[in-house]
């Protein structure tokens, strides 16, 4: 997957795109607004919107009625801002197997945290653990290995999303 | 070296209690990257680089990382913020 150059570049001052985005990134990408759709499953719940304390239970629950809402509104906001991006996605060229996308570059955060969001729900609904993460006999047809690869393919964007974030490839693409 | 003829502060056990420092801690978890871990390290507590890799590695190595201790209000403030990057973070107060 990583021999097919994936890049991020600044269009001009305002845009950005994100270019050779493989096959198994973009069904990531297009599933992507459904992952975060399971948000408030009962599993996910805790991960996202985790306790303050290991103990203080009165202290937890305070934190759950007032700073939960606010992180809540945060997480979906994120969220919808890169499902109207994605509507933009589009194949490289007629009958090409990489896509592309454009969008405005103050919404690099938000595609940092619904990226990062979709990795953590999928590993909670399918109790991802290290080892797994570790595992490279993935089977696309079984739901568990396709969480698995949809949570690499997209650490994969996280990762040059970051790198995009640190100055690096920020040059416009010429 | 010259001292002024300022009175000793004596503390309250109250404002004792209230000064009681608060560890902010992260915790580890299979998904978040290490890359990610740095960055929002860097981000929230301004750390460089080197100081952010630091506490990721002590996060991926040793489960924990304390990565910052002072007053409760501002220790709430970072764990907010942690919570809003979805990093696993708690705050304990300080074992005296």
């Amino acid at each position: 997957m990583n021999q097919i150059h994936l890049k991020i570049c600044a269009v001009d001052e305002k845009h950005v795109r994100i270019s050779a985005i493989p096959p198994l990134l973009a069904y990531a990408l297009r599933e992507l607004p459904h992952i975060l759709e399971k948000r408030d499953s009962p599993e996910v719940h805790a991960r996202l919107f985790p306790a303050p304390t290991e103990k203080d239970l009165q202290m937890n629950a305070d934190w759950k009625e007032f700073t939960t809402p606010e992180l809540r509104h945060l997480f979906i906001s994120a969220g919808e801002t890169v499902a109207q991006d994605l509507a933009g996605m589009e194949p490289e060229a007629e009958g090409a197997n990489l896509w592309h996308i454009e969008f405005l570059a103050n919404h690099v955060d938000a595609w940092m945290s619904a990226v990062n969001q979709a990795r953590l729900i999928l590993g909670e609904l399918h109790s991802v653990t290290d080892s797994d993460m570790e595992r490279k006999d993935l089977d696309f047809n079984n739901p568990k290995d396709r969480a698995i690869l949809i949570i690499h393919a997209l650490a994969w964007l996280l990762e040059e999303l970051i790198r995009f974030g640190d100055g690096e490839d920020s040059l416009p693409s010429a | 070296m010259t001292q002024t003829g300022t009175a000793p502060i004596h503390e309250t056990d109250t404002a004792e209690s209230l000064a009681t420092p608060w560890n902010v801690i992260v915790h580890n978890d299979p998904i978040n990257l290490m890359s990610y871990v740095t960055m929002v390290f860097q981000r929230v507590f301004g750390f460089a680089r080197t100081k952010a890799e630091q506490h990721m590695m002590e996060v991926h190595q040793k489960g924990r990382s304390i990565v910052w201790t002072g007053e409760r209000e501002q220790a709430e403030h970072y764990v907010h913020q942690l919570h809003g990057y979805q990093l696993t973070a708690t705050m304990e107060k300080v074992e005296v």
